[in-house]
């Protein structure tokens, strides 16, 4: 009956066909061959506008048939108002989860630096730094000292290129009278040009700029918009970091935010050496700059390999130099130490985000998948089941003449309809939850969905339009025209093929329900025994903030934090004051090895000789609510003239004293240059975070180390500890009215700003099980109803034949519970390999957590019985007579 | 939609009488578009004049509509040619049109009578 469309070639054909026929008969008339062509083409007119015609009536036809079947659709979907929410709202929520996701995926995993030829990029990575250097990330950062000698010599590579923040958040600048805070890096000469990123306005750095540390600075294109409104005029004028003038003389172009993970770069300027533009905004160290430091590797470090060199030529002829670099001011090797060597890793996107994100967003990805595939069985099921419902509607219109092909076009538009709406109301869904997810993941660099991430949504919307079209195919082609005739719903209950492949996605959206329930399941737990594991110390009524005092000399240091501390004393609620150099549960902490009794301790083979130390104020102790269990806490008669005196915790005590009392010995610095004798031993606790496993530590007393500079200031307090920041605010400004309050907040805040990223990765992975589970509700209930609807002649006949409601009832609940048990069953082993593959983001939770299980299981079989009910009550209320009357 | 052009002194057709026409003359047989010219012209005794652009025209359209079909053969004098024939559904389409006509234009005759009759009328 159908046949292919009449292409406009053969019907040019035809009437050529037309002219030569013509053109024989008025020649076998007597005329010329000549006059009779040319006769012949007279008669018929204009050959090209007759093919016009032929060509514009097939496409209006087209068009026409397109518009209608839109508009047919349109109305059919109106008709089953229920049906098409339902569609819509899944595919929103499945195709906008995913997209979000993905996004972030992106921004952070896969989207590589927006520089140059991004593949010839590599980060130098150091590994086994020698012994006695402190670094910022023992796996990142390198000196100055190392830095110099590769950018002068760079075997293997056009250049070295270092940068380093100004400070570990934001450091202080001035435009105009306005002071404010800014995020700035310290970058080589070669930053821009070696990076290859093009600066439209304006110009970037010189290497003679970083040998002269010119006061020169370039902005970047988000702090251009976001504070100057993007005023070329700023080009030229003064702006001051930390009191210093740099003059702007360039600005970035946009979408360059600078190599720091996460993170938005405001400015960049030259390498400085001066003690106000320190490396990090740490201070001086013995009075040297990060510059002149050898011990302080800070910095970190990116090259661009030579034409024609691969990485490992450029690993083999870098690594000798740097072996000799590194310890430039180090002195010798010590023996037995491994030689450090340089790791070279693509530059592919940010150091330091795979760790941190990749895992929790890989798993995300998988688990936000499964959602989409849950989403997609749903509509296909529930498109499934109503065409189904509509196939005498197809089977009549059959019979009335249309043919296959236009059924078909007509379910297609539908499921166009179906798709175009769910993915608008996706984009906009997934534009929402972009934006919410990076305020939690703490991501400030720009997360704009970019080609990658249109080119996958509009991916999976073309995937599901077509398996929306192809799903239909076979309803479409099952329906004959015969079908009409009959009239029996018990009849067309046979075609079993159908339904089993209605089972089938049933018992599939289980499997993935169980999976996304136990991976949920096993990181709310983890989340939960975060949220409960016992710190170690009392954490109620503890508030901290930050102080960065302008002093020049230590004295002035010491003097300011003694009158800070005992101004603070004073204010009426604050039982007790005391400062660190460190503050605790940032994540931050200061490791080396430390000497015992004069010598770096002996340890068994392979254990690690590290010890975490921080500096502490009187009362350190006494504050937190951390027990001593021998000796002493520091107290004020501890000055700089008394003895030097330390604290260690247990751990370093069973480590280092092994059966011997602690307590009177002497512990030192790495090179034995600070000694100091232990007066007091403190039960293990968190220190860095809430997930760590103890590790030695060693306090320092602040008043006795040359140090002076920022510190955090801890209060206990009673009652509400924030009541306590407007008073303390003014206690600091009586020393000094410029001093801000830095971070303030509680303790316990600070602690739980460790666990973010298992805190955004449990609550997602919550979401996307809830998410699953009422899908997966509303996917069975839909299912369930349509079959009841289309077995009720069937019920009728039984309960006819004496069958009671509850058996009836029984025979839908079984067939739900049935599917339910075989999606476990297939649903338990995957389960397993995801928690596997959560395993290392786990914690106080074992992979195979039997509760976990258990409640997945108990989950998907209350949704498959609450999903059964109704539909079930409606089977047992069907009325025999009614029902095979009605056939 | 396609538009008649009057060229001629020789009466152009209307719309549906050209449908009309075709399917008649294809009832006699299977015909090439060129024949249906031709014998429409010949059997009006060169009155009614074809335009020959509007003819395949129509022909698709009533191959479209399923009223005739259509396939490539050889003309008599071994030309190729796209050959036209009635199906079924031209059959009873034929007969409602005839029908329909002929009412037509006996009802216009009756009030035309002293003029003779030279029907030109529209028709659905």
């Amino acid at each position: 009956m159908s046949k292919q469309k009449r292409s406009a070639e053969d019907f040019a054909e035809e009437v050529r066909a037309h002219l030569q026929l013509e053109a024989d008969e008025l020649r076998s008339e007597g005329l010329s061959p000549e006059e009779a062509s040319r006769r012949a083409h007279v008669e018929f007119g204009s050959v090209r506008a007759a093919n016009e015609r032929f060509y514009l009536r097939s496409r209006i036809q087209w068009l026409d048939s397109i518009l209608r079947d839109l508009r047919y659709g349109l109305r059919s979907l109106f008709h089953s108002p229920g049906f098409a929410i339902t569609a819509v709202l899944t595919l929103a929520l499945g195709i906008g989860a995913n997209t979000a996701v993905f996004s972030v995926m992106n921004a952070v995993l896969l989207r590589s630096l927006p520089v140059a030829d991004p593949t010839r990029l590599v980060y130098l990575h150091p590994s086994h730094a020698p012994h006695g250097t402190g670094t910022i990330n023992s796996r990142e950062t390198l000196s100055y000292a190392i830095y110099e000698t590769l950018r002068d010599q760079h075997p293997g590579f056009a250049n070295v290129i270092a940068y380093v923040p100004l400070a570990i958040n934001k450091v202080a600048v001035r435009y105009e009278a306005q002071p404010e805070e800014a995020e700035g890096d310290m970058v080589s000469g070669t930053f821009f040009s070696g990076l290859g990123v093009k600066l439209p306005r304006g110009r970037g750095f010189t290497e003679q700029e970083e040998k002269d540390h010119a006061p020169v600075a370039v902005i970047s294109y988000n702090y251009w918009t976001r504070r100057f409104a993007r005023n070329p005029e700023v080009l030229g004028t003064t702006f001051y970091v930390n009191g210093i003038a740099f003059t702007i003389v360039g600005i970035s172009g946009e979408g360059f935010e600078g190599l720091e993970a996460g993170r938005s770069t405001d400015f960049w300027i030259p390498l400085q050496n001066r003690p106000e533009l320190n490396a990090w905004g740490n201070p001086l160290d013995e009075g040297k700059t990060y510059a002149a430091n050898p011990t302080w590797w800070c910095l970190r470090l990116i090259g661009r390999l030579a034409p024609g060199v691969n990485k490992q030529q450029a690993a083999s002829a870098l690594n000798p130099l740097f072996q000799r670099a590194a310890y430039i001011g180090l002195g010798s090797p010590v023996a037995g130490e491994k030689p450090p060597t340089l790791n070279l890793e693509e530059a592919k996107g940010f150091p330091g985000f795979s760790e941190e994100y990749g895992r929790p967003l890989r798993m995300l990805m998988a688990m936000v998948g499964f959602v989409l595939l849950i989403a997609l069985t749903n509509v296909v099921m529930l498109l499934t089941a109503r065409n189904a419902a509509r196939q005498r509607e197809f089977s009549m219109r059959l019979a009335l003449g249309a043919g296959r092909r236009d059924l078909l076009r007509q379910l297609l538009a539908e499921s166009l309809l179906l798709v175009a709406t769910g993915g608008v109301l996706a984009w906009v869904f997934a534009k929402t939850a972009t934006r919410a997810l990076a305020s939690w993941a703490q991501i400030e660099s720009s997360l704009a969905p970019d080609r990658t991430v249109m080119a996958f949504a509009l991916g999976i919307l073309v995937l599901s339009a077509l398996i929306f079209g192809l799903a239909p195919l076979r309803i479409a082609l099952a329906a004959g025209p015969a079908l009409s005739l009959k009239t029996s719903a018990a009849t067309s209950n046979a075609d079993a093929g159908r339904s089993r492949g209605a089972r089938i996605m049933v018992a599939f959206q289980m499997t993935l329900c169980v999976v996304l329930l136990v991976g949920a399941g096993l990181l709310i737990r983890t989340l939960r025994n975060l949220e409960n594991t016992p710190l170690g110390l009392r954490v109620d009524g503890l508030v901290v903030f930050g102080v960065n005092p302008h002093v020049t000399s230590i004295p002035q240091g010491k003097a300011f934090y003694r009158e800070l501390i005992s101004k603070l004393r004073a204010l009426p609620g604050v039982e007790s004051v005391t400062v660190m150099e460190e503050r605790i549960g940032s994540w931050s902490s200061d490791n080396s090895d430390m000497t015992v009794e004069g010598r770096l301790p002996d340890v068994p083979n392979g254990s690690s000789r590290t010890v975490r130390s921080n500096v502490a104020g009187p009362d350190f102790f006494t504050t937190l609510g951390i027990p001593v269990l021998a000796g002493r806490d520091f107290a004020d008669s501890d000055t700089e003239t008394s003895p030097h005196v330390g604290i260690i915790n247990e751990e370093f005590a069973k480590r280092f004293f092994p059966n011997r009392n602690p307590l009177g010995r002497t512990i030192g610095t790495d090179d034995a240059r600070f000694q100091m004798t232990v007066v007091g031993v403190v039960k293990d606790h968190k220190y860095r975070s809430i997930d760590e496993e103890p590790i030695p530590m060693a306090w320092y007393e602040y008043a006795q180390i040359p140090m002076a500079g920022r510190m955090d200031v801890e209060l206990r307090v009673h009652g509400d500890p924030l009541a306590i920041l407007p008073s303390a605010r003014k206690a600091l400004q009586q020393i000094d009215p410029n001093l801000p309050l830095i971070k303030p907040m509680l303790q316990r805040e600070q602690y739980n700003l460790t666990i973010s990223s298992q805190t955004l990765f449990a609550r997602l992975a919550g979401c996307f099980g809830l998410l699953a589970v009422v899908l997966v509700a509303t996917g069975l209930y839909g299912t369930l109803a349509y079959r009841v609807n289309r077995r009720t002649a069937e019920i009728g006949v039984r309960m006819a034949m004496g069958a009671g409601r509850s058996q009836v009832v029984w025979m839908i609940l079984r067939d739900s519970l049935v599917l339910t048990a075989i999606g476990v069953i297939a649903g338990i082993p995957l389960a397993f390999a995801i928690g596997r593959a959560l395993a290392s983001s786990l914690y106080g939770v074992e992979p195979l957590d039997a509760l976990t299980y258990t409640l997945a299981i108990l989950g998907v079989t209350i949704v498959a019985f609450v999903a059964s009910a109704a539909p079930a009550s409606r089977a047992a209320s069907v009325d025999p007579l009614k029902a095979l009357r009605t056939e | 939609m396609p538009t008649q052009e009057n060229n001629d002194d020789r009466i152009a057709l209307l719309q549906g009488t050209l449908d009309l026409l075709i399917l008649k003359t294809l009832l006699l047989g299977p015909c090439h578009g060129q024949g249906v010219a031709r014998s429409i012209q010949r059997q009006s005794e060169e009155v009614l004049f074809v335009d020959h652009g509007s003819l395949y025209l129509a022909l698709q359209r009533l191959e479209d509509r399923n009223l005739i079909q259509a396939k490539w053969g050889v003309s008599e004098n071994n030309r190729k040619a796209r050959f036209y024939s009635l199906t079924a559904k031209g059959r009873s389409e034929l007969l409602d049109k005839t029908n329909q006509w002929n009412r037509l234009t006996r009802a216009m005759g009756l009030i035309l009578e002293p003029q003779g009759l030279k029907p030109q009328n529209e028709e659905g």
